[in-house]
């Protein structure tokens, strides 16, 4: 029975996992790759690691993936052009990466065959309450190491992903209408004159600044 | 029969080989960012089969700081494609051989 459910899940993650690769739609790539995380999910749960399950559709699934997903739409970038031939010199890397990964799988099964998992299944080794107290015991400084690295994650996506260079500081944006400042439209204003002249629209604002305007730029494509 | 060990060892090379397959093959800054992420995966099924096989929960506990730094490295690394395609307008990484915004 549970044999049955492993090859089941199992097969899912392979077939989900050659699907992320084949496609050339990187939507498609992601929701193949969502497939991926879900059986991957029900094999920690067959593992008894119900906690690591939990956490894997949360965050993998839920949230690394949204924001993937949400990445793609953003730039909106569908056609994967034509492609170059490359595949000269990518099909022996193919062939050898195949020829590894058969003698890997051939080497696991044969020499690790000893692997029943022990009988007492229903321990409390994967409950919440004992993956708590080990981290916040045992393995407090990688814990503690962790949340530097989260923080410097979010200062480092906040700058990376921030626009710059494009409109002066003293620049106003309010919605609903176009506020800028003076010394923007006409340079010989001083510099600190923050009087607010008024726009309507986008378009009318980029010809006041003398840039090309975001209407344009999209219909370019 | 019960799933043995060396089936979940086997599958995350499988998995693994996949993810480096992709990396190797894809074009697509995005697409091989989810390859990354795939193997990834491949590696935490063989924390956490190794920690059900010894009933140690160190390897679950480690499953849970690779997401933590894989949520990280998703947050930058998907900032830093989105300020790679504001200037080159393009997600191949062959037009990203320069190392320069």
């Amino acid at each position: 029975m549970l044999a049955l459910l492993f090859i089941l899940f199992a097969g899912l993650a392979i077939g989900c996992a050659l699907a992320v690769v084949a496609q050339r739609n990187p939507l498609y790539s992601a929701i193949s790759l969502i497939g991926v995380f879900i059986s991957l999910a029900c094999l920690y749960v067959m593992l008894a690691a119900p906690f690591i399950a939990a956490v894997q559709v949360i965050v993998y699934a839920g949230a690394i993936m949204v924001l993937v997903v949400f990445v793609i739409l953003l730039l909106n970038v569908e056609h994967d052009d034509t492609r170059r031939t490359r595949i000269g010199f990518l099909l022996p890397a193919a062939l050898v990466l195949a020829a590894v990964l058969i003698a890997e799988v051939a080497f696991i099964l044969v020499s690790v065959d000893r692997g029943s998992f022990p009988a007492s299944s229903a321990s409390s080794i994967g409950s919440t309450a004992s993956i708590g107290s080990q981290l916040f015991t045992s393995y407090l400084l990688p814990f503690e190491i962790t949340s530097i690295l989260l923080l410097m994650a979010i200062v480092g996506a906040m700058t990376l992903a921030r626009r710059t260079k494009e409109l002066s500081p003293n620049a106003r944006v309010i919605p609903g209408a176009q506020l800028l400042a003076s010394n923007i439209v006409d340079s010989s204003k001083p510099l600190d004159d923050t009087t607010a002249i008024e726009t309507d629209t986008v378009e009318e604002a980029a010809r006041l600044l003398g840039i090309n305007s975001p209407r344009d730029a999209s219909k370019r494509d | 029969m019960e799933p043995q060990l060396s089936w979940y060892l086997a599958l995350s090379a499988v998995l693994f080989t996949i993810g480096v397959a992709g990396v190797i093959i894809k074009r697509n800054v995005i697409a091989m960012f989810m390859c990354i992420e795939l193997m990834l995966n491949a590696v935490n099924l063989t924390f956490v089969s190794f920690a059900s096989f010894f009933q140690d929960v160190t390897g679950q506990l480690f499953v849970f700081i690779v997401m933590t730094v894989a949520a990280a490295e998703a947050a930058v690394g998907l900032g830093i494609i989105i300020a790679i395609f504001r200037t080159r307008e393009s997600l191949d990484v062959d037009d990203a051989s320069i190392l320069k915004l």
